[in-house]
């Protein structure tokens, strides 16, 4: 199976997920086109 | 970033090592306007808090990518007072990509952060010598230009070296 990134898609998820596994979180803003 | 940076292997490694990715559209708000986003791809690297330590606008290649992000990991450790911390990832950035654009800023930090946790001045001439030989065009050798005018340090102490 092909890796790729596993995206979260709620700033508030991410941030959460950061707080537990002690990560800073990378936002990507996109041209949603 | 779809295209060319996103399906790279390292990059991938790395997202999955050292980050938690966060996709959204420029057009999602009020989170777009929070952060004041006006072009993409914009990427900003934010502590758990929601505090942005780091922010890049414009593709980004893979090989430049993951030394971009270890910088904003050094930037955001260096903004809390963990300088040990910081220079494990400046670290990665000079050891692993020791010619990728990032480097001479990561040289730059480095010096401050060892001058930081050591109150010795040298380690910031170290830097202006290390930019001097290193990357004397670059805009960080500028912004290290007062320091060739310190002594410089005696050798590193084993920690510091480690830590280096």
């Amino acid at each position: 199976m092909e890796k790729s990134i596993r995206w979260e898609t709620d700033i508030k998820t991410a941030l959460d997920k950061a707080k537990m596994e002690k990560k800073p979180v990378l936002i990507d803003f996109f041209n949603p086109g | 970033m779809d295209a060319v940076s996103y399906p790279d292997e390292k990059v991938i490694d790395f997202l999955g090592e050292y980050v938690v990715a966060c996709r959204v559209p420029s057009s999602s708000e009020p989170l777009s306007s929070e952060y004041g986003i006006k072009w993409t791809p914009t990427l900003v690297l934010l502590d758990g808090e929601g505090r942005e330590h780091h922010r890049t606008i414009g593709f980004i290649p893979p090989e430049e990518l993951v030394p971009t992000l270890f910088l904003g990991i050094a930037k955001a450790h260096f903004n809390r007072d963990e300088y040990d911390d910081a220079l494990k990832a400046l670290g990665r950035i000079l050891e692993d990509y020791p010619r990728c654009d990032e480097a001479p800023e990561a040289i730059y930090m480095q010096g401050i952060c060892l001058y930081k946790s050591t109150r010795n001045a040298g380690r910031l001439r170290e830097a202006y010598d290390r930019l001097l030989s290193e990357f004397p065009s670059s805009a960080w050798f500028k912004r290290a230009y007062p320091y060739r005018l310190l002594e410089a340090a005696p050798p590193m102490k084993e920690e510091e070296r480690k830590a280096a």
